[in-house]
């Protein structure tokens, strides 16, 4: 097992043939379902931006400013399924070389850093939304904390997500990374 | 100080941290035991990094790349490049370079390549008879075009990290992609002359005419791709939105081998594989700021200049250098953290930060076909189904034709710089 077995699918040979490989829908947790519908307004905005610029020859000014702050969010709204799903990018190949003792405590440290940062970053953060209420977008009238405010919330989930992973990685008693360990070499 | 920033940075990665937290992680550190900056600035300077125009183009190619991979179109790709050169000798691993050329028009990254077209080639060459470790290696191999050849997830970060026009970046590839492509086919008819291989297709005008009019479509899009973003017609974001819609077009209503499901599916991925990217690149953002602030970077470059300062030296030390960071870190993680150390350096030699973006990227590249960590690596043994040793032996001697064409572009930047030059300055 490696991380590309859960991993982002850009390279998992069965991404031809959406077809065949049934879609379980009930896979994606309600944070994957906002970012989704942030994800669109993203493909939206843009196109809206590329389509006056080349069809009407006059392109809308709010566009790429909310384009940019639409892609922040996804960023943040987005890392919840990476987080849950262990695919965020580590380095593992010192897992190879580790007793498993050693592993199976590096790894439980990954998870308590893990935890320790976003919850930190998402108490941050909120410091920054509060800031931002008083400072307006450049283009449209509306304050910087609709942009931080999400972008918190993302981190408050990444938080919640590394603690169930980090209490699933506990109760099984193994984590990807401590596989690695197990399995003596990569995959 | 600094030295507790890069040793706990250095420490976090080696147990296992994701990148994304370890840059973060130290940097947050680095502010805590400095004393006079709030805390808050990381997590600002975090979330402030991934406030940039370029950035939007990444979400973009990613999906493209994705939905041409399920759409059918990489079969019809491959159609067309069996017609166009499978009729010479070795034909099937002339065929694979060709179709990776052209894959790599439209998608930008070696991964997407080696899982899509890869799993098509390898497969067609085990049927053909050529021994898997062959169909291995020349797949893997030349899947490192793709993010040489615009359009290009790496050296859209590259441009970002290092504030160079990711137009010129993506013209300066096309020339090298296309070298490295010629390396690699010259390295096929090799293997088919010692081995003697046969030719797997008889040519004919028909069947390429054919099978040219079947893929139309998608070869539209490299042609509309790189020739736009090149000439500086398109940005590379509106280049990326088009592909994307185009993809869509292609998949929903003209082909129709897209389902909703699949559409869900391929979003789901591209947003996850978007938030890894750019949480890497947030976090990338706050340390590079605190190393470049602090003067490291410009201590670096002072150390390396009193080794040698002879230019082609120092680039000699730096690709060495890359070429080992490629063996253990993955692409991006490497471009963001190294940008800005290296960078410094590179201008203090006269370097053009266009043409190091070239160098960076194709050494990382290499990265990907060598162990411990070698992402192309995992993904061919799994389509091969053959044991990762065994990939990576048979990518090994592939890794030659890389390497001349890594030394072609490191010491002939007006091969590197010529369509830029030509189309921007």
């Amino acid at each position: 097992m490696s991380k590309l077995d859960n991993g982002p699918d850009l390279g998992d040979p069965t991404i031809g043939n959406s077809d065949e490989v049934p879609v379980d829908l009930r896979d994606y947790g309600p944070e994957d379902w906002a970012a989704f519908a942030l994800f669109w307004a993203l493909a939206f905005v843009v196109f809206l931006q590329f389509f006056t610029r080349y069809v009407l020859n006059d392109s809308l000014a709010w566009t790429e400013e909310i384009a940019r702050y639409l892609l922040m969010t996804v960023t943040f709204a987005g890392g919840g399924m990476a987080v849950r799903k262990v695919t965020h990018i580590h380095v593992e190949f010192l897992y190879v070389y580790m007793p498993q003792g050693v592993a199976r405590a590096a790894s439980t440290a990954v998870d308590l850093i893990r935890i320790g940062f976003f919850a930190y970053a998402a108490y941050l953060s909120w410091s920054v939304t509060e800031i931002m209420t008083n400072q307006r977008m450049v283009v449209i009238d509306i304050p910087m904390a609709w942009v931080y405010a999400p972008c918190m919330i993302g981190l408050a989930v990444m938080t919640l997500r590394s603690v169930q992973v980090a209490l699933r990685h506990w109760r099984e008693g193994a984590s990807p990374l401590t596989r690695v360990s197990v399995e003596g070499r990569h995959q | 100080m600094i030295a507790a920033l890069l040793l706990s940075f250095v420490f976090l990665l080696c147990v296992g941290v994701p990148v994304a937290i370890a840059l973060g992680g130290a940097s947050l550190l680095y502010v805590v035991l400095e004393g006079t900056t709030p805390h808050l600035v990381v997590i600002y300077r975090m979330m402030a990094g991934v406030d940039s125009f370029p950035l939007l183009a990444i979400p973009f190619f990613i999906m493209a790349g994705s939905l041409m991979n399920s759409s059918g179109i990489t079969e019809r790709i491959y159609d067309f490049a069996l017609a166009l050169v499978g009729w010479l000798k070795g034909g099937l691993g002339h065929v694979n370079v060709v179709g990776s050329v052209i894959f790599a028009g439209m998608s930008g990254t070696a991964v997407a390549d080696a899982g899509g077209l890869g799993n098509i080639e390898i497969r067609a060459m085990r049927d053909h008879g050529y021994d898997v470790d062959f169909a291995v290696g020349i797949t893997g191999a030349s899947s490192t075009v793709g993010p040489i050849i615009p359009p290009s997830l790496p050296l859209v970060i590259y441009g970002v990290m290092a504030n160079a026009s990711i137009g010129q970046l993506f013209a300066a590839g096309l020339l090298p992609g296309l070298f490295m492509a010629a390396t690699m086919m010259g390295m096929v008819a090799w293997y088919a002359h010692v081995r003697g291989f046969n030719a797997d297709a008889v040519f004919s005008w028909a069947v390429l005419g054919h099978t040219f009019k079947r893929a139309i479509l998608p070869l539209m899009t490299p042609v509309l791709l790189i020739g736009g973003m090149t000439t500086g017609v398109f940005t590379p974001t509106e280049a990326a939105i088009a592909a994307t819609a185009y993809a869509l077009f292609l998949g929903m209503a003209v082909y129709r081998t897209l389902t909703w499901r699949g559409l869900i599916r391929v979003s789901m991925e591209t947003i996850e594989t978007t938030a890894i990217v750019l949480l890497i690149v947030a976090g990338a953002s706050i340390f590079g700021y605190i190393i470049t602030t602090t003067r490291v970077t410009d201590e670096f470059a002072a150390m390396v200049l009193s080794i040698t300062s002879e230019p082609w030296a120092v680039l000699l030390l730096v690709n060495i250098f890359l070429l080992v960071i490629g063996c253990f870190m993955e692409t991006i993680a490497a471009i963001t953290i190294l940008v800005p150390v290296l960078l410094p350096l590179m201008e203090k030699i006269g370097v053009d930060p266009v043409h190091f973006g070239i160098i960076m990227v194709l050494n990382l590249m290499i990265g990907l076909l060598t162990p411990p960590v070698g992402m192309v690596l995992y993904i061919l043994a799994r389509v091969a189904n053959i044991s990762f040793e065994r990939t990576t032996k048979a990518c090994a001697p592939f890794l030659i034709p890389l390497v001349i064409s890594l030394l072609v572009v490191t010491y002939w930047p007006e091969m590197v710089l010529f369509l830029p030059n030509y189309f921007y300055r």
